[in-house]
């Protein structure tokens, strides 16, 4: 009975921003959608243990390559979000290798720093990417039935499909045999070596995953705003994600999910009053670290697992 | 199977392993054994890929294994276990089997999407009985007691099949019936398994009465190398041992 | 020009240093890599404006104060929030990030997101060697070496500071010795923040005050320590020397954002080459 009760409260978020038609209310519904993704792909990083703050960077590499894409050279937006996606997925490809040998703190910071190099970058060369500025005027996808759908249900709906499938993704490699073997390696990697398992391997390829999903979804934002800049990929935004995965919690993949959909809104509630939205902010982590580490999820479950025992 | 030439190990002015060279012969048990601080677990840790030698080699099969790293040792059909615990705490012991062999054989992402047949499957029945498990399958294995549970490191090793098993003191820790099932387990994975066994132990008894050959190692130099009755009655093997408290027996 | 560069890149380092060592005291003796360092330079800063400016006290009292203000309320902190998280990086890393959240907004709540400004007690400058120094940044400098001086001795001669290089060094060992860590963990944290406290204070009349302006120096300290070593207090003089004289330079040649740039792409370079840095002890 319970599990049916989410499935219930999952179909009417997401039917009430259509059925609702405010502007307003499926521009924050389709921030969550965007947002989801990205906060799976810190969760992704986390799972094995190790906190990545580089995904603003794939995010952003993501963004700009499928924005210029369209802009300089023509290319339709389906495919310029998929090279987003793939060359932030060879950025990581490439110093994965470099990166993941180094655990802890200094996984951290090596991320973090390279998120850094990125983001000034994109500040730093005004040609293609516009500086502080940022890319103006980029153009919105075009999609057939564009007089059935308006634009901003189009946008909703195209999160949501990025949604489920990062999601699936996501559920399959958990209950897969990847899901054990990376938790075996965060668990045990000695004893995963011995066994002859080539430990670096699977991380880079989670790695590779998650900026994958970083990238794309760095593509969609772009159509969707129309105008990105560094500030939109930089340590606030990985400030966000860890926000949502500590609140929602970690262990399970619909950890980051609720972690989004309670955080993005709130976020946009206070944005007028940005000091007391900092304030909460702060305060929420400082909570949850402090008195709920595991996140909502954990909450929730248990609460789950009484009311089946309760039922059978 | 495997043969050890000239290697050494040195930690910054430390030399932990000076120029130690010998055999292991097809289906052979050979322990190397020392007073403490004598070098064994850094020579073990050498071979098993977790440092690399600062000089000399290591062949296995003819193939020169030198400083690969451990997984890749892992991969040449060379086992490993471990001197504590090391296993999945929350998984049943049947899970962490089933775990073990998936791990070893798609050892990486690419392996994994190229769904080999499994082939070099030995059945788990075989392993477990020979190791003693067969009643404990569904049990947690973080509530075992510490014999079973090195039983079931044991057993996770074997699953990969593995033509040379190195065993980091595989007794340590379990009390006197546990280590004379232990010993009878080594011969057992010798005769009936055809695994050629090389164990780094102090347990002398144990050393004594399961080994071909034994290497006698003190201070990082090899100082005798022979059978045990050999090494029993070797001077220089008693001197090194002099002032410890050690029964030959 | 070149003796210019010289001139501001030494000026800096000092700012850095003083930084960098509260940084790598924490991290040395709990593990903890504290990213609300910057936010306790920005409230020294804020106390010093308010005693300075508004209270109206002496200047070097106001700094002292400030200083001593802002050591509390590390030690609160710590004691409320990170004694629990003693070893746990990750964990350590995001309540950190919390707190400095939480005071940068009370400060936007206090004083409002403009930048202010703080009456400078001294101005003009001296020439040396063809430069140009600005008389309130050599009282940062003159500020920043006395504080380092102190820092030093306590460090080499107290028995505190014995106590505190132990811990860094085993705290296992040191527990046995008899050593309590918690009053370890209180003097690190404390001291820590008395550091961080007098820099803001001394640096509050040279530019301006907000509440986001810790984070640069945060950064520069995070810089420093990685290249000196975590852990090294003669690494962070070093590391603190080789940034602000790069920083110098490249701000000067060419542009801020690149000077950024070379230090992250240095940050990089150390940590994979070289994590223990360059005079670090390997962890």
């Amino acid at each position: 009975m319970p599990r049916y009760i989410w499935w219930l409260v999952g179909a009417a978020l997401i039917v009430a921003p259509l059925l609702s038609g405010n502007r307003y209310f499926l521009y924050i519904a389709t921030m969550v959608t965007i947002l989801i993704p990205m906060a799976l792909s810190i969760n992704l990083t986390l799972r094995l243990g190790q906190l990545s703050l580089a995904q603003p960077a794939f995010m952003g590499i993501g963004a700009y390559t499928s924005a210029l894409l369209v802009m300089n050279l023509g290319v339709p937006s389906g495919f310029a979000i998929l090279a987003g996606g793939l060359l932030a997925t060879l950025a990581a490809v490439v110093v994965g290798p470099i990166f993941l040998r180094v655990k802890g703190v200094y996984f951290v910071l090596l991320t973090y720093s390279f998120a850094q190099i990125v983001n000034l970058n994109f500040q730093y060369w005004t040609t293609p990417f516009g500086g502080n500025n940022g890319l103006f005027g980029i153009p919105p996808i075009s999609y057939p039935g564009g007089d059935l759908i308006s634009k901003n249900t189009f946008y909703f709906l195209l999160g949501l499909i990025l949604t489920a499938i990062s999601l699936y993704i996501m559920r399959r490699f958990e209950k897969s045999d990847s899901g054990m073997i990376c938790d075996a390696l965060n668990e045990d990697e000695m004893l995963c070596l011995a066994l002859g398992s080539n430990a670096l391997s699977w991380r880079i390829a989670a790695f590779a995953c998650s900026a994958l999903m970083a990238g794309i979804s760095g593509g969609v934002y772009a159509f969707f705003i129309g105008f990105i800049s560094p500030d939109s990929f930089g340590f606030q935004l990985s400030v966000d994600l860890i926000v949502m995965n500590v609140v929602g919690g970690v262990s399970s993949t619909f950890g980051p999910v609720l972690g989004s959909v309670i955080i993005v809104p709130l976020l946009e509630l206070l944005r007028d009053a940005r000091q007391y939205q900092l304030l909460v902010y702060g305060l929420c982590l400082l909570f949850f670290m402090l008195f709920c580490r595991k996140g909502l999820v954990s909450l929730v479950w248990r609460g789950l697992r009484r009311n089946s025992f309760g039922n059978a | 199977m495997l043969r050890v030439e000239g290697l050494s190990r040195r930690f910054g002015g430390l030399i932990a392993c000076d120029e130690i060279r010998f055999s292991v012969m097809p289906r052979e048990v050979f322990g190397i054994i020392g007073p403490n601080g004598a070098g064994k677990t850094t020579l073990f840790n050498v071979i098993s890929g977790r440092f690399k030698p600062s000089a000399g080699r290591v062949t296995f099969e003819g193939r020169d294994v030198t400083g690969l790293s451990s997984d890749k040792i892992g991969r040449s059909g060379i086992g490993r276990t471990f001197q504590g615990v090391h296993m999945f705490r929350e998984a049943t012991v049947r899970e962490n089997l089933r775990n073990a062999e998936v791990i070893a054989r798609r050892h990486n992402p690419v392996a994994y999407l190229m769904r080999r047949k499994t082939s070099r499957n030995v059945g788990y029945d075989a392993i477990c009985e020979a190791v003693g498990l067969t009643s404990h399958l569904d049990i947690v294995a973080g509530n075992l007691s510490y014999g079973v549970q090195k039983m079931l490191g044991i057993a996770m090793a074997l699953v990969t099949s593995p033509k040379l098993l190195l065993m980091d003191e595989p007794v340590a820790g379990l009390n006197p019936s546990e280590k004379k099932s232990a010993g009878l387990l080594i011969r057992r994975l010798r005769d009936e398994f055809g695994i050629t066994i090389l164990l780094v132990e102090h347990d002398m008894p144990l050393v004594m009465s399961v080994c071909d050959r034994i290497l006698v190692v003190s201070q990082g130099k090899p100082i005798a190398l022979g059978t045990p009755a050999e090494i029993r009655a070797h001077p220089h093997v008693i001197d090194a041992y002099l002032g410890e408290d050690y029964e030959f027996a | 020009m070149i003796s210019q560069i010289l001139v501001n890149g030494v000026l800096v380092s000092l700012t850095y240093i003083i930084m960098a060592l509260g940084f790598t005291l924490i991290f040395g003796i709990m593990r903890i890599v504290n990213f609300a360092h910057g936010e306790f330079y920005m409230f020294g800063a804020f106390a010093l404006m308010i005693l300075f400016d508004q209270v109206g006290l002496p200047f070097f009292a106001a700094v002292l104060i400030s200083g001593v203000l802002t050591a509390a309320l590390g030690m609160l902190c710590e004691r409320l929030l990170f004694r629990r998280l003693v070893g746990e990086e990750l964990p350590g890393m995001i309540t950190a990030l919390a707190l400095s959240i939480i005071l940068q907004s009370v400060a936007l709540l206090m004083f409002g997101p403009a930048d202010q400004s703080v009456a400078r007690p001294y101005v003009g400058t001296w020439p040396i060697f063809g430069a140009v120094v600005p008389w309130d940044r050599t009282v940062v400098a003159i500020g920043a070496v006395l504080i380092l001086t102190a820092f030093y001795l306590f460090m080499k001669f107290s028995r505190l500071g014995l106590a505190m290089r132990a811990v860094a060094l085993d705290p296992e060992v040191s527990g046995l010795m008899g050593v309590e860590p918690g009053l370890i963990y209180s003097t690190a944290f404390g001291l820590a923040s008395l550091l961080a406290g007098l820099a803001g204070a001394l640096m509050a009349p040279v530019y301006t005050v907000g509440p986001a302006m810790g984070a640069l120096p945060m950064l520069k300290a995070f810089v420093v320590v990685i290249l000196g070593g975590l852990g090294s207090i003669p690494g962070a003089v070093l590391g603190g020397v080789i940034l602000g004289l790069t920083d110098s330079v490249l701000a000067t040649m060419l542009d801020s954002t690149v000077a950024s740039i070379a230090s992250f792409v240095v940050v990089l370079g150390v940590i994979v080459a070289r994590p223990t840095g360059l005079l670090g002890r390997s962890i």
